[in-house]
Parts: C-alpha cells; sequence; structure tokens
C-alpha cells in the first residue's frame, strides 16, 4: 500500500513539465480552424449538388411545362346524314368532315395544295373524336356540333412560342399563308390553350399532338407491380435464410459471392438472360411486361438481397438473445423480432431497387419492350413499354413537339419515383412506429 | 393484414401465369421489327391502322434492320415477328437463313426512299462537297496527296486541304456510330462513291477495296454522336462549323436552324431525292412473312393501309413526316405484289 | 486472517502473475455437490473454437436456492451461465463437452429440445433488453408462443401477476400500452425479470442483472431476487461480492476458466479455503 503512494509521483514527474491544459489552449484553434474547414467542404459540397439539381429541374421543368397545355381549335361540324347514314359508323368518312368544315371557315381558299395546307392546321385526331361523338351519340347525326378539336403540331409549337415566326418563310414549317389562317383562326376566338388532357389519358402517338404517357405508366405500373412481387419477397427469404439459417460452408460462401457479383453485372445482360430464358425457352410473349418484371426482378435482387442482410446483421443481438432466451424457436425469434426490426431497411434496399427498375431501358431492349405501342397495356402480358423507354423514343422522334413532350415524359417519371419515395418512406414510419 | 398480403401476392402471380400461358398460344397484334430509319414511318402507319381498322395496334420495335432481319428469320409461330422493316434490301444470306428455318414465303415491299444529309447550322455558308470529298475528309486512310500510289493516314486538317474550293475550316463530322443503319448507308453510298473516284482504290481487290472505304478516320475529326439525331442538330447549332449526317427527315424537321450540304452539285431536297438525283439515298423496304397472313389477324390490311395511296403516295401522310414517295410506275408495281402476297424469290 | 489462509492452502500461494500464465487445470475444492439437485454439471468443458473458455467443472445447483458466481472479468462466468440453458448453441464456434442435466435429464442429449428447454430455464441478461414493443407485450410474448394462455384475459392475469412479482406493477399499470424502452433502466431490468417469469420457468439464470444500474435499482432487484427464492432456483452471475452475499446462498469462484472454490456463502466470503478466492475477495486482483 505504502509502495504505490511513493510511486506515484515519480511517474508523474516523468511526463512533460507543461500543464496539459497550456498545450491544448495552443493546438486550439488549429484544431478549430480545422474543425471549420471541414464543415466548409460538407456546405459547398451540398451547394454544389443542390446547384446541379436545381439546374437539372429548371432546365426540364423550363423545357416541358408547355406540354401540359395543348392549343385547341374551334371547329363546327355539320353531322352531315349523306355522309353517315347507313354507314358503318365506324369507318365513314369522319376526315371528310372536318377538311369541310375548315373549309367554310375558309372559303376563299382554292387549290389542292393549299387546301392541303388548311387542313394540316387541325389534327388527324379531330376525325376520331367525332367518330367516338358519333358512335356514343348516333342521334345527333345531322346536327351541327362545335368541337374544341386538337391543332397539329406545328400549330401548337408557334402558339407557344417554340417555333420563330420571323425567318425567312423556307425556313419555316409553316408558310405565310398558313401563319394568315392561323391569325384569323385567332382574331375569331377559334384557338384556346387548355390543359392537356391527351398527355395523361392516352397512349403513345406518331403525331405529338395525340400523344400521351398513359401507356408507358400503366407498362411501368405492371412491370414493376411483377418486379415488387417477385423480389421482395424471394429477396427477404434469401437474405433471411442465408444471414440467419444457412450454415457457413464453401457453398454458402460461393452464393455469397455470386450475389454480390450479380450486383455489378451490366443491366444489359439480364436482358439477353431473359431473351434466352423467357422468351426462347419459356416462350413467353416479347413486349410483356411480365417478361419485363421478371428480367428486372433478376436485376434487382442482389440489391435486395445485400441491403435486407445488412438490415438484419444491424438488429442487436440483446434481441435475438431476448426472443431465445423466453424460449422462442429461431423462426419465431426471426419472424417475430428480427424481421420486424430489419423491415425498414429492407424497405428502403427494395425502394433503392425498385428505382433503379423504373429507370431501366437497357435489358428491356433485348426482349422487345423499346418499342412503338400505342394501346394502353390491360393486363401483364399485353405489349408495353416503360416510362424511360417512352422517354428515350420521344427524344428521337424527328418531330419538334416531341422535345417539350419529351421533358414532360421525364417530369412524370420523377413524380412516378417521388411517389414510390414517399410511398416508402411512409410504409417505413408505419413499421418503425411499432418501435 | 398478413395474410391479405400474401393471398394479393398469391393471386397477382396466379392472374400473370394463367394470362402468360393463354397469350402465349395465341396473338391479336401484328409484331413489327426493324431499321430505325423505317421506324418513323411504319410506327404512323401503324397508329392509323390501329385507329381505324378495328384491329389492335400493331407493336413496332426499333432493332436496326440486321436485328430485324435475324429476329424475323428465326421461324414461324407466335413468338417470332410478323414484319420487319429494313433500310436496305434482304441479303442472300438472310433470304437463307429464313429459307432454312422455314420462313419460305417472304413478301417484300419496297417503300419509298431516305436520303442521308450532311447538314450544317444556318448561320454559316452551305458547303457543297462531291462524294469524292467526303472520301477524302473522312476515311481513315487516303491516297497519298503527293500522288504516289498508296494510301496514308488521313492528313487533312480542315475542308481546304481536302478541295482548294472548299472553305479553310476544320473537319468537323458529327454522326451515328458503326450499329446505325445511317452509317451504313452513308458510307456505302457516299464514301464508296467518293473511293470509286481514284481509279487504283477501285482496282483493290474487293476486301481491300471496302476495308478502305468503309472505314472511318478515328482522330477525332468525325465524332460519333449516338444515335439520337436530335442531338446531333443541337450540337450543330451550337457549332456552326461543324457538320452532321442523318437522315432526311430530321432535315425536313429543322429547316429553320439547319441547311443540308450540297452533294456533288445536288441540294437534299425532297424533289432531288424522289427524282434519285441526289446520289446519296436509298431505298427502305419491309418484309412480310407469308405464313402468318391469316394466322395473325390484320396482317393483309395492314399491308393495304401500307401501300395506300393515301399513305406512300405523292400527297399522302407518310410523306409528310419525310418519306420520299417511289415514282407512280414502281408504286402501282409494289402495291399489286403486296396485295396479291407474291413471294420473293432470290437467286 | 492472513496466517490462516496460508496455513490452509500454502502450497497454491503463488504471486497472481504466474497463475495468470499456469493454464493447467485446478482442483474444485469446497462443497460442488447437493442433496437434491436441480442441475447437475460434470466435467462441463466449453471450447471457443480452439480455445478452452471453461475447463472441467464440476458443480452441483440445488432446488430453490441462489447461487452466486463470481470471479475476474474473462474467466469464463458468463459461458458457464449460458451452458445451463444451451444459449451458446448460437455461437457457430462454441463447443461443450461434458454432461449438464436438469432433474436427471442431459440437457444436451438428442432428445432434449431447447424450447421447451428454455422455457424451463429462463434467462436474465446483463443488459436490460426488452422487446422494442409495448410493455404488455413484453410480458404476453411468452406466454403466448409457449401457449400457456388462450384468452385475453388470462393474458391479462399472467402479465400483472408478473410484473406484480417482479415489483413494477404498481409503476406501469397505467401505461401497458407504451413501449418497454422508454422505461428507466432499473425498470427495465425488471420488465425482463417479469418477461422471463411470465413464462413459469423453474430455474432463472441472471449474468450480472445489475451491473448497468444504479445502488437503488440494484437493490430493488437484489429484494425481488430475494423473494422469487422460494418459487425458483436462481443461478446469478456478479461482479459485485457484496451482492452476492446479499442474495445468495453459496457461492462459486472460477479463475481462467476453472471452477476453483464452492461453498456456502458465509464460508466463501469469511474463510475462502483457496489462495485465489482469498486474494480475489480481498481485492488483490480482479
Ligand atoms: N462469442 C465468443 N467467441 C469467442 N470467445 C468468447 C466468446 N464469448 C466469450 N469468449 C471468451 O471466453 C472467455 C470467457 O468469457 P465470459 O464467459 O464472457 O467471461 P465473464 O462473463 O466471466 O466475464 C473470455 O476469454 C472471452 O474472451
Ligand atoms: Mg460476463
Amino acid at each position: 500500500m505504502s509502495d504505490s503512494t511513493i510511486n506515484a509521483p515519480a511517474s508523474l514527474a516523468a511526463m512533460p513539465s507543461k500543464r496539459t491544459i497550456d498545450v491544448v489552449n495552443a493546438g486550439l484553434a488549429k484544431r478549430y480552424r480545422a474543425e471549420k474547414r471541414f464543415r466548409i467542404y460538407g456546405v459547398t459540397a451540398i451547394i454544389l449538388s443542390l446547384c446541379f439539381l436545381t439546374l437539372l429541374f429548371v432546365d426540364i421543368i423550363s423545357k416541358g411545362y408547355t406540354a401540359f397545355w395543348q392549343t385547341k381549335v374551334r371547329i363546327d361540324v355539320h353531322l352531315d346524314p349523306e355522309v353517315l347514314q347507313g354507314e358503318n359508323l365506324q369507318t365513314a368518312d369522319y376526315p371528310g368532315l372536318v377538311k369541310k368544315s375548315i373549309r367554310n371557315l375558309f372559303p376563299d381558299v382554292q387549290g389542292r395544295k393549299d387546301r392541303r395546307l388548311l387542313n394540316g392546321i387541325v389534327s388527324s385526331g379531330a376525325a376520331f373524336q367525332i367518330r367516338d361523338l358519333v358512335t356514343a351519340n348516333p342521334d345527333r347525326i345531322g346536327s351541327t356540333v362545335q368541337l374544341w378539336v386538337p391543332a397539329d403540331d406545328d400549330v401548337d409549337m408557334l402558339m407557344k412560342g417554340h417555333m420563330p415566326r420571323d425567318v425567312p418563310e423556307d425556313e419555316r414549317r409553316l408558310n405565310d399563308k398558313q401563319l394568315a389562317w392561323i391569325d384569323q383562326l385567332q382574331r375569331e376566338g377559334r384557338l384556346q390553350k387548355t390543359f392537356n388532357r391527351i398527355l395523361f389519358t392516352v397512349g403513345d402517338s406518331r403525331e405529338p399532338e395525340l400523344a400521351g404517357i398513359m401507356g408507358a405508366v400503366m407498362g411501368s405500373v405492371y412491370t414493376l407491380l411483377i418486379t415488387l412481387v417477385l423480389s421482395f419477397p424471394i429477396g427477404v427469404a434469401t437474405a433471411v435464410y442465408l444471414e440467419e439459417f444457412a450454415p457457413k460452408n464453401p457453398w454458402t460462401d460461393l452464393v455469397e459471392v455470386n450475389i454480390n457479383n450479380l450486383a455489378a453485372v451490366p443491366s444489359i445482360v439480364f436482358g439477353l438472360l431473359g431473351l434466352a430464358v423467357f422468351l426462347n425457352f419459356f416462350g413467353l410473349p416479347r413486349s410483356a411486361p411480365l417478361v419485363g418484371g421478371l428480367v428486372l426482378t433478376l436485376m434487382t435482387l442482389p440489391t435486395i438481397i445485400i441491403a435486407s442482410r445488412a438490415a438484419l446483421k444491424a438488429v442487436p443481438p440483446s434481441v435475438r438473445e431476448a426472443a431465445l432466451g423466453i424460449g422462442a424457436s429461431k423462426t419465431q425469434m426471426v419472424t417475430h423480432h428480427v424481421l420486424p426490426l430489419a423491415l425498414p431497411g429492407m424497405l428502403t434496399g427494395t425502394i433503392i431497387g425498385m428505382a433503379q427498375a423504373l429507370g431501366e431501358t437497357a435489358p428491356l431492349l433485348m426482349i422487345g419492350m423499346v418499342a412503338f405501342i400505342v394501346d394502353i397495356p390491360g393486363g401483364f402480358t399485353d405489349p408495353s413499354t416503360v416510362l424511360p423507354v417512352q422517354i428515350y423514343l420521344w427524344a428521337d422522334s424527328p418531330e419538334r413537339a416531341f422535345v417539350e413532350k419529351t421533358s414532360a415524359a421525364i417530369m412524370v417519371l420523377l413524380a412516378f419515383l417521388m411517389t414510390m419515395n414517399a410511398l416508402a418512406v411512409f410504409l417505413r414510419k408505419r413499421f418503425e412506429r411499432r418501435w | 393484414m398478413k395474410k391479405l398480403v400474401v393471398i394479393g401476392i398469391a393471386l397477382i402471380a396466379l392472374v400473370g401465369f394463367t394470362s402468360a400461358l393463354q397469350a402465349q398460344s395465341a396473338r391479336d397484334y401484328i409484331s413489327i421489327v426493324g431499321s430505325s430509319t423505317v421506324y418513323p414511318f411504319a410506327t404512323v402507319v401503324a397508329e392509323q391502322f390501329g385507329k381505324t381498322s378495328g384491329f389492335k395496334t400493331p407493336t413496332i420495335e426499333s432493332t436496326g434492320s440486321g436485328g430485324g432481319l435475324k429476329l424475323f428469320c428465326a421461324g414461324v409461330g407466335v413468338e417470332h415477328p410478323d414484319i420487319t422493316n429494313a433500310s436496305r434490301r434482304i441479303k442472300k444470306s438472310e433470304f437463307d437463313t429464313c429459307q432454312q428455318n422455314g420462313v419460305k414465303d417472304i413478301i417484300e415491299v419496297k417503300i419509298g426512299y431516305d436520303g442521308i444529309v450532311m447538314a450544317n447550322s444556318k448561320k454559316s455558308a452551305p458547303m457543297k462537297l462531291t462524294r469524292k470529298d467526303i472520301f477524302m475528309a473522312l476515311a481513315k486512310d487516303v491516297p497519298d496527296p503527293s500522288g504516289a500510289e498508296k494510301l496514308v493516314p488521313n492528313p487533312y486538317k480542315t475542308w481546304k486541304d481536302v478541295n482548294p474550293d472548299l472553305p479553310d475550316k476544320k473537319i468537323v463530322v458529327l454522326g451515328p456510330p458503326p450499329t446505325s443503319g445511317t452509317r451504313d448507308a452513308f458510307v456505302e453510298l457516299a464514301m464508296e462513291g467518293g473511293a470509286k473516284k481514284f481509279d487504283y482504290v477501285k482496282n483493290l481487290d474487293k476486301k481491300m477495296f471496302k476495308a478502305t472505304a468503309h472505314t472511318i478516320r478515328e482522330d477525332g475529326a468525325y465524332v460519333e454522336a449516338g444515335e439520337n439525331d436530335n442531338l446531333i442538330v443541337q450540337k450543330l447549332e451550337k457549332d456552326p462549323d461543324a457538320l452532321g449526317i442523318f437522315g432526311f427527315s430530321f432535315l425536313d424537321q429543322n429547316a429553320d436552324k439547319i441547311q443540308g450540304s450540297f452533294v456533288d452539285g445536288v441540294a437534299p431536297t425532297f424533289d432531288a431525292i424522289a427524282a434519285g438525283d441526289y446520289p446519296v439515298s436509298r431505298p427502305l423496304y419491309f418484309y412480310v412473312k407469308g405464313a402468318h397472313v391469316g394466322s395473325i389477324p390484320g396482317i393483309d390490311a395492314y399491308l393495304k393501309e401500307f401501300t395506300a395511296e393515301k399513305a406512300w403516295g405523292e400527297d399522302g401522310y407518310l410523306s409528310d413526316k419525310g418519306l420520299i414517295p417511289m415514282p407512280d410506275e414502281e408504286r402501282k408495281k409494289f402495291a399489286s405484289d403486296a396485295r396479291s402476297l407474291n413471294p420473293l424469290m432470290l437467286q | 486472517m492472513e496466517a490462516s489462509q496460508t496455513a490452509v492452502n500454502g502450497a497454491a500461494s503463488a504471486t497472481a502473475s504466474q497463475l495468470l500464465v499456469d493454464r493447467s487445470h485446478r482442483e474444485t475444492i469446497g462443497q460442488q455437490f447437493v442433496e437434491n439437485p436441480r442441475m447437475t454439471c460434470r466435467n462441463v468443458d466449453v471450447y471457443y473454437g480452439d480455445k478452452r473458455a471453461i475447463n472441467n467443472v464440476t458443480l452441483d445447483i440445488g432446488s430453490n436456492e441462489v447461487i452466486a458466481m463470481i470471479g475476474p472479468s474473462g474467466c469464463g462466468k458468463s459461458t458457464f451461465l449460458r451452458c445451463l440453458n444451451r444459449m451458446n448453441d448460437y455461437i457457430d464456434i462454441c463447443r461443450v463437452e461434458g454432461e449438464i442435466r436438469l432433474d436427471g435429464q442431459n440437457i444436451y442429449s438428442g432428445e432434449v429440445d431447447v424450447v421447451p428447454l428454455r422455457a424451463m430455464i429462463g434467462m436474465v441478461f446483463q443488459k436490460p433488453n426488452p422487446f422494442p414493443k409495448s410493455i404488455y407485450d413484453n410480458i404476453a410474448y411468452g406466454p403466448k408462443i409457449h401457449g400457456l394462455v388462450a384468452t385475453k384475459s388470462e393474458t391479462d392475469e399472467v402479465v400483472e401477476t408478473s410484473l406484480k412479482k417482479a415489483g413494477l406493477w404498481e409503476e406501469v399499470k397505467d401505461r401497458l400500452d407504451q413501449p418497454g424502452t422508454g422505461l428507466s433502466g432499473g425498470q427495465q431490468q425488471r420488465l425482463c425479470i417479469a418477461r422471463t417469469i411470465a413464462v413459469n420457468p423453474e430455474v432463472i439464470l441472471m449474468d450480472e442483472p445489475c451491473s448497468a444500474l444504479d445502488p437503488i435499482a440494484t437493490s430493488v432487484i437484489e429484494d425481488l431476487i430475494d423473494e422469487l427464492r422460494e418459487q425458483y432456483t436462481i443461478a446469478i452471475v456478479t461482479h459485485s461480492m457484496q451482492q452476492a452475499s446479499r442474495v445468495s446462498q453459496r457461492t462459486a469462484y472460477f479463475h481462467l476458466g476453472d471452477l476453483i472454490e464452492v461453498g456456502t456463502t458465509d464460508q466463501i466470503f469469511t474463510r475462502p479455503g483457496h489462495q485465489l478466492t482469498e486474494d480475489y475477495i480481498t481485492g488483490r486482483f480482479g
């Protein structure tokens, strides 16, 4: 006892004579400078990425917001009984009716060429609009109806200011005559910009004014539904088995290494695999969301498995011990305690995987989902595309009016993504609230 | 709650797979694959067809001419496409593959022409090129400028180096990558045409000639700008000295921003291409699987729609989209061949 | 006291540093055996991989007694305790040899299932580990999975009696639906004890149940252990010799994987039979 009291000052004496507080104070300014620098780096990084993000959004929105409006022309269509009576109402000469009503607006336009130009002011969709009206109300045949029909995309571009008026005539897609007609229509109050309902209600079209995003949205919904329904349970089950039940041996090591490798495989490879397995071997239909979903499942599985395993690993061992300690079986421990705690993390992994899947086009190319598809898919095997494919196809179209449509489609894709994320956050919150 | 989720999952899976089995046994829409050049035209016809005929709208994939023919020739049956579009004629080898795989009756339909243009921004003067200039400016190896009969790596930096009549501007050409049909046609029509102007190059053996005429320089003068022609148009606006290579329809749609270069004294206009005066133009086709006519609903109606005057005629809606129509005679011949489903014979 | 110690065990009076090097097995002295044992451990060896953590331990645990296990940290107390309800099964590298019997039945034999075994031998851990669920669910979980309760009212009753036995009822009866993790450390540990006794086990293992608690919470739990003794057999690992002397009837002293000495708590703390035991309880190392 007395030994140690003698020894204590000796060991203190070995230390430098300066007081600790002095040493600390001397270095303090430097320490804080480093801290400040570090914080500045962080803030700069955040500002920089926010700038890029804003730039991206501003660019997309400024290019695309006009796509949500559409120029419409008011025409008075006489539903001529001579044209319609006794005809098959599906195949009657509706374009003729449209042409006639336009000609009535400009009675002094003569000559084949000019008339063709004149007819070009109104979209070819007008005829279908009249057809739908007549087939729904055959009793209106004989009357004259006033209709707002979509204008041609060139007119639309002009009205939205995407097409300059002040360039030489031969450099415009609309010549001086057409401009004069359009001005006349505008004076008469026959031109109007309205909300573009078409964009949100129909499938693709080669006429920009008739093209909609709904086919692609539904295609994405069906495809992602398949992906989610397959990849989440399979991914979670795989992760749970590997993490909780699998014995440690070379086989499970091999499986693990391969899952990690799969996560790094370029997505087009999954498309090739899908082509070989689902289309050629199982004979599933081309261009179908079912196959798209299967391929994207293969692609997202590794992401979900890896995230789920990380989430399982993060569950504190004390909870496992608690469950085992009162006699829960291993499966009960996993399902009652570990899984609920890991679920938020698993959901995060799943949403990352789904977001990836939502943005993929490469693997879908091989299985025929990069295609021009007009009809809105009504099921898992109807031909369909997905949102990013629609964006790609529109971006690649020669018509100028598809430029704004492309940006609008990107906005829809982003909205889709945000909805998905919000849903995941909501679910996560719900599960987390159960402690 | 949990049970409901499980049942839901099971139901969706069940519905998915049973409908898959059904879909496997019957396809009630036309499946079309093939060239990206024909794609803009075929899609317009398909849409029109779908809206007016009562049949479902065909699906059209842009797989490239070669890729389309490969899928097309893989066999007969619902899992194989009914029609393939091509920006060149079917090759003998492809035809033979088709025959081997049981695709016996193939109906060939030529639909019109497409011009490949070299265009630049309206901010600078239009270029007046010859195919020889194009070859000399873009080939990887060119005939020795000193006149010796050998090939040297392309030494030309400016258009003036190539031809003293051309402006003293750096050679910058934005064009499609090798996977594109436009590039194939450009190389074949413009570059080969230019290479033939040198006698000894022309007299090289066939393989050597092709290698010379088809290999584009990789020193930065030719920039692969991706498959997206709109992007090339945007880049041309930014760089008035650059030239871009793309299909006529893009020039047509962007006439306020860019202008086509003259080739061998001819400007790429609708009329010049239709008349066959513009040298860098090519015919476009599609091929129909005879065995599917009748079993897949609507194929004959689609053929009718495509070959109607209101579609591919002088004033048809396809010409609005930039397709250059065939002369009247040719149209008549192909229309009647198509409607009577005359199969193609290749020796 | 020092003199008597040397007299009893002169041969073993080596220095602490020498003892740390010496890894050969040391014979256990004292009363390893009791008359009516609940659990009997014979020649138990435990290995983590190649490393032996428990070295040939032979010990009885009697009915309705509290046996304390003490020893310097890392000496294998927890490891040994966890053998008693086979908690070590889930540590991959852990291997148990020897024989451990509960009421004559070898718990490591093939016929014994760990699920009913753990329902019989409950465990309370060093760090309070309530489930991240409500207080009610924490208690009700065990009875539910074992099928001890069928109706809501039965469950309510079990929850109430368990909480009452654990002395927690008055504090939480109004907030049974609130998370168990929201309680204070001492309350959490009593919740864990309540959760353990809700299954109505016969043996309770406690691994340093008070090491994370303040003195007041500790004394509450110590009182609780004293009450529980009437119904249960309790094995408690503890760091604190005061605690051992307060709650236990017998004490076992572990040292580097060996069971050095077992005796009545009174004897161990007043007349240790082994030099190492004495060194430990007099604070010479630990
Ligand atoms: N999971 C494990 N893996 C490997 N070694 C372990 C493990 N748990 C404990 N040990 C080792 O076993 C010995 C005894 O540990 P433990 O029983 O926890 O000691 P105590 O509870 O007495 O402090 C220690 O040397 C410790 O390092
Ligand atoms: Mg311990």
